[in-house]
């Protein structure tokens, strides 16, 4: 089955894992001792059943009622598997939060209708920083809806309410659907309520099946091949990942950057085998015609026509989870490099996407900014080319945050 | 169970195993004898063109079976490996089981301070356990063991857990694979699997620890095709016949926490 990879998104208490514990349940894709076993440890907290507990198996999440780190619930789905990654909703677990949704190309952002709830900074936040990380999909479930008496007009507020920022972020119209449900009561989920029968559209896992799409590898584009190094003890095969484009036996239109090398392709080897060509998402290993100069790790095999000009200047979008301190790196094309300096060109508050009044980038919000590092590196934009246009920001060795190049 | 692309995941494991001995100087492997990091010793060969380049770990508590033991015999032979017997003691423990629990990971302890290892792959699944499901591809553990489960680093993209400053880090390659996936992938690649993997008047074992502390199941399959059978309409857990998960998750939390594998 192709697996389709799902992010939740949404502020904390807004129920998400309850959302996958009920979605699992429904369509009978987990086991009875996990139920069983999350039903004997709400009794023993004295709690009601809570589905939340199929997915969050600490033992300080469930006393605490929070979600802390990412795990994965798969559902198959007529003749794909979605697989849902689970993320926290607080603020100071976003970093896993990132690491879960950086997998997914589909978010399933939950809001909840109830009273005093509604949309919160972490409902936007969220949508911005999938909107960062390339997902261009997007089904907002507004949940709780019996909390509010099942009404058509409190759902209608949700959506007017969200829709002028998701548009503003950047999904387009049609990549948008929102759905009313009850994940605690499991109502609009598989099929329809029939509480909510002013609703006219597709049931929850439905509507995420057309939402979704499969994900694909670009095989046509440019050649890009992300060296991990050279094979263990042959100093002779070099491998990485080719991410972008198809590489052929005998190819010698190629080049290394930043070494900017011509070299030809002797040979291919992919999983084992010997192959004639290669195609995008396959991990290589390479036999050249030549010795490589310098270091093979953060350097990259490109068509020699169409490469990027390595550059010691970026222009990036960042988002921060902390303060950035005096000396920081960041992390690029699987190598550490020093950040010489960076100029902030327009700060962003994440809940609203607009320029902000702030004179410092603050954890949890986003700038524009240009970067210099000591030396040059094979960068491209990350609309062009994504695994070559991302970075992990970390200071004094600590994550901080993720920039995408512009 | 749900049946994933194989070539999608072998190519993700052949890329987590080339880049932890891109990343790490020291790297060795545990081998239980079992189907999955038995599995991963093939795609170990395949990323590395035929050979394992590390050395596999057999933490030994002198009471596998007899079957385990002559696989190991043969399968160590057959490949080529740099096999690593690490004995460990049976003796009460309050968390887990005498045999299986906290022992092991002290084992383990001796042998990897002994040999200096920096990185350790083991070969669990998300699918296994709600506690196994909560861990990254690389996954620092302190010079205790001690897995800091509330503080995890970030892992996204590709970018994986660099070293750890004290101690070392697990690598997980099978993560992403369902117990069927690791099934359907014996048989396309014909790995060889540890016999008692297969029925023998009615019982086979589904998921294997030492003579002490696991039961089969009830089962006809007799081949891996009839494994990949069962297992598309199977209602039972994988671990059901392992008794020291039995208690509740949170035995399994506390164990992993100090080291378990």
């Amino acid at each position: 089955m192709i697996v389709r990879n799902i992010t939740m998104l949404g502020h904390k208490d807004h129920g998400k894992s309850t959302l996958i514990g009920s979605m699992l349940m429904l369509t009978n894709s987990v086991t009875k001792a996990r139920i069983r076993e999350a039903k004997v440890y709400s009794k023993k907290l004295h709690k009601s059943f809570e589905p939340a507990f199929i997915l969050d198996s600490f033992h300080e999440e469930r006393t605490g009622g929070l979600t802390i780190d990412i795990t994965r619930a798969e559902i198959p789905y007529r003749d794909v598997a979605f697989s849902f990654i689970d993320v926290p909703g607080h603020e100071e677990l976003i970093k896993n939060m990132i690491s879960g949704a950086s997998y997914a190309s589909t978010a399933l952002l939950l809001v909840s209708a109830k009273k005093d709830e509604g949309i919160r900074d972490q409902t936007k936040r969220h949508l911005y920083i999938a909107r960062m990380l390339g997902i261009r999909n997007l089904v907002v479930a507004v949940n709780k809806m019996d909390t509010v008496r099942y009404k058509e007009a409190r759902f209608s507020e949700m959506r007017d309410g969200l829709l002028p920022f998701i548009n503003k972020i950047g999904f387009g119209e049609d990549a948008v659907k929102f759905v009313p449900i009850s994940a605690y009561r499991g109502e609009g989920i598989v099929s329809k309520s029939g509480n909510m029968k002013w609703y006219k559209g597709e049931p929850l896992i439905e509507t995420l099946y057309a939402m979704s799409a499969d994900e694909s590898n670009d095989s046509s584009g440019p050649v890009r091949v992300i060296l991990q190094g050279f094979l263990d003890g042959k100093k002779d095969l070099i491998v990485g990942k080719l991410v972008r484009g198809t590489l052929r036996e005998g190819e010698n239109d190629i080049c290394t950057i930043p070494q900017n090398e011509r070299i030809k392709i002797k040979g291919i080897i992919v999983n084992g085998k010997r192959v004639k060509k290669a195609v995008a998402g396959e991990p290589v290993a390479l036999q050249l015609d030549k010795k490589i100069s310098g270091e093979a790790r953060g350097s990259i095999i490109c068509g020699f026509l169409y490469c990027p000009i390595p550059k010691s200047t970026i222009t990036a979008r960042i988002f921060l989870t902390e303060m950035l301190g005096k000396d920081f790196s960041i992390k690029f094309n699987g190598i550490d490099l020093p950040v010489k300096s960076i100029k902030v060109n327009r700060y962003i508050d994440t809940t609203t996407g607009e320029a902000s009044s702030k004179k410092a980038i603050e954890p949890l919000n986003a700038a524009d900014a240009t970067i210099s590092l000591e030396s040059k590196v094979p960068v491209e934009k990350f609309d062009e080319t994504r695994e070559l246009g991302r970075f992990v920001l970390y200071s004094r060795g600590k994550f901080a945050g993720i920039g995408t190049v512009l | 169970m749900i049946e994933q692309n194989l070539k999608t995941l072998e190519e993700k494991s052949i890329y987590i195993l080339r880049e932890a001995k891109q990343k790490f100087s020291n790297v060795a492997a545990l081998w239980s004898m079992g189907k999955d990091s038995t599995t991963m010793l093939a795609l170990a060969r395949k990323a590395f063109l035929g050979k394992v380049p590390f050395p596999v770990i057999h933490i030994d508590n002198r009471i596998d079976f007899p079957e385990t033991y002559a696989f190991r015999e043969y399968l160590s032979k057959k490949w080529n490996l740099d096999l690593i017997v690490a004995y460990s003691e049976i003796k009460p423990d309050p968390i887990g089981s005498a045999c299986c629990g906290r022992n092991k990971p002290e084992a383990l302890k001796k042998v990897m301070k002994e040999y200096n290892f920096d990185a350790l792959i083991v070969s669990i699944r998300r699918d296994e356990h709600g506690i196994r499901s909560k861990e990254r591809y690389m996954s620092p553990r302190d010079e205790k063991f001690r897995w800091d489960y509330k503080n995890q680093p970030a892992e996204l993209w590709d970018d994986y857990a660099s070293k750890a400053t004290k101690g070392h880090v697990r690598i997980h390659p099978l993560l992403d694979w369902n117990e069927i996936d690791i099934w359907r992938y014996i048989q396309q690649e014909k790995v060889p699997v540890n016999p008692l993997y297969f029925s023998r008047n009615g019982f086979r074992y589904r998921s294997l620890g030492c003579t002490h502390c696991t039961v089969p199941v009830k089962s006809d399959a007799k081949s891996v095709k009839d494994i990949v059978k069962e297992l598309k309409i199977t209602k039972t857990e994988e671990r059901s016949g392992r008794s020291m998960d039995k208690e509740n998750e949170y035995v399994m939390q506390r164990l992993r926490s100090l080291g378990y594998m």
